[in-house]
């Protein structure tokens, strides 16, 4: 289930880059606490399978994603990042998702224009009814990113040979 | 633009009245024709205030410092130097009742060349909107324009886009000179500068250098009034306009032609929502 990799890979930002043969990619899923966090583990009761390259963190409602959380993860180690929460309307905190909602905009509009694919940074709505739609969004952020390839993001400097 | 004369006889007349302690205004730097802030608390000094178009910086800045902190100040502020102080106001860091405004119906300010700048060409709200008396003839609102650099930018590609920003960050000295110089940055511990991650941001990389500036842009979105002081203190000349015009233009099409600071009590764009808030992006 593990999302293959086919050899040579390079970054669609940059181009000169190529992903080395054993380049699996990372991506770093933020959910809240009342619906996606308890959807993915509908998806794992119910023996759903999903890529395993994505990282869970639970935050208690989607407002909490501040747009640091995402900029900090393609950063360090995150090839793509996926964000989920409530429904519109559904919030645990009444209007919670409805904040988050501007702010996962601007923060989209900002790194597609600093140079970043949109597919990079994801978003989606996930109840904790929703156990098949969980295991279908991870699915296609894994394989979007793999078509994207690896972020490369300065690495570099931080992480030397 | 020159109303050097009527801002002195104001400072001189608040210090003989005794309504302040402090006076923010500008002066000449004494090398040549340039102005820089100054803060005036000897009622002598009243005759070195000017202010004429060279007067660029944003004053509502110097309100955080210590020097101006729980004493009666009087200020000077253009059109967008008072959307700053009306977000300082609304978020609580200076007491409008110890402040004595003068406002300017601004007519935009000049660059070292003589030209004008870039953010006065497209100037939306240029008089004041926060004031106690205001110098000059009101002019009312203009048309919002979307930034020419964020035009141009939009129609390159992702590749030639992601090196000209790799640039920007690479050129970056970490000096934090813009965070300083931002009247809206007043947190005393900023996030940017966290412990827990030194290895990665403490040091002058250009990793770092595109953690601070994303993060700082996004902290400021929706509150930035766009006085570009941040500009004026980055001693690389980095174009970090971009960032903050690339946000405001999303949130001024999006969110009901949210404009930060113009109006009093208004937080900020994300700290409000609206049911018809686009989300076509979510899946």
């Amino acid at each position: 289930m593990e999302a293959e990799v086919k050899d040579k890979i390079v970054s669609i930002e940059k181009p000169e880059l190529v992903a080395p043969p054993d380049w699996k990619p990372v991506i770093m899923g933020i959910l809240c606490n009342w619906c996606s966090y308890a959807g993915s583990d509908l998806t794992g009761t119910s023996r759903m399978q999903y890529p395993p390259n994505i990282r869970i963190i639970r935050v208690p409602c989607s407002s909490r994603v501040d747009p640091w959380f995402i900029i900090k993860a393609l950063q360090t180690t995150a090839d793509g990042v996926l964000i989920s929460g409530c429904h519109p309307g559904d919030c645990h905190y009444i209007s919670g998702n409805y904040y988050a909602r501007r702010r996962f905009l601007v923060t989209k509009e900002l790194l597609k224009m600093v140079g970043f694919h949109e597919h990079r940074v994801q978003y989606s709505w996930v109840s904790a009814a929703e156990g098949a739609k969980f295991a279908q969004v991870v699915k296609k952020v894994t394989e979007d990113v793999v078509k994207l390839g690896p972020l490369h993001l300065y690495k570099k400097e931080n992480f030397s040979k | 633009m020159d109303y050097s004369k009527q801002i002195q006889d104001i400072a001189a007349k608040l210090f003989t009245d005794g309504k302040i302690d402090v006076f923010v205004g500008y002066r000449m730097n004494g090398f040549d024709d340039n102005q820089v802030p100054a803060v005036i608390t000897d009622p002598k000094e009243v005759s070195t205030l000017v202010f004429t178009e060279k007067s660029v910086f944003n004053l509502s800045n110097y309100l955080k410092a210590d020097h101006t902190r729980n004493k009666r100040v009087g200020l000077v502020v253009k059109g967008c130097d008072s959307r700053s102080l009306n977000l300082l106001l609304t978020e609580s860091q200076v007491k409008r009742d110890k402040l004595y405004i003068i406002g300017i119906a601004c007519e935009g300010v000049v660059d070292d060349k003589g030209q004008k700048v870039q953010n006065c060409m497209e100037c939306i709200i240029p008089d004041a909107v926060v004031y106690d008396e205001i110098l000059g003839t009101p002019k009312g609102k203009k048309d919002y324009i979307v930034n020419a650099d964020i035009k141009a930018l939009a129609e390159k590609g992702l590749v030639e886009r992601r090196e000209y920003f790799e640039e920007i960050f690479e050129n970056c000295i970490r000096c934090n000179a813009c965070r300083n110089s931002c009247p809206l940055c007043y947190c005393t511990k900023c996030c940017i500068d966290q412990e827990t991650a030194t290895i990665y941001n403490g040091s002058n990389t250009s990793s770092s250098a595109f953690h601070a500036l994303m993060t700082w842009s996004l902290h400021l979105a929706g509150r930035c009034v766009d006085c570009r002081n941040c500009e004026k203190a980055c001693p690389s000349h980095l174009p970090l306009h971009l960032l903050h015009k690339q946000n405001e233009k999303v949130i001024f099409g999006n969110f009901q032609n949210h404009l930060a600071g113009v109006e009093e009590g208004d937080r900020g764009a994300f700290y409000k929502y609206s049911l018809k808030d686009p989300d076509d992006f979510i899946m």
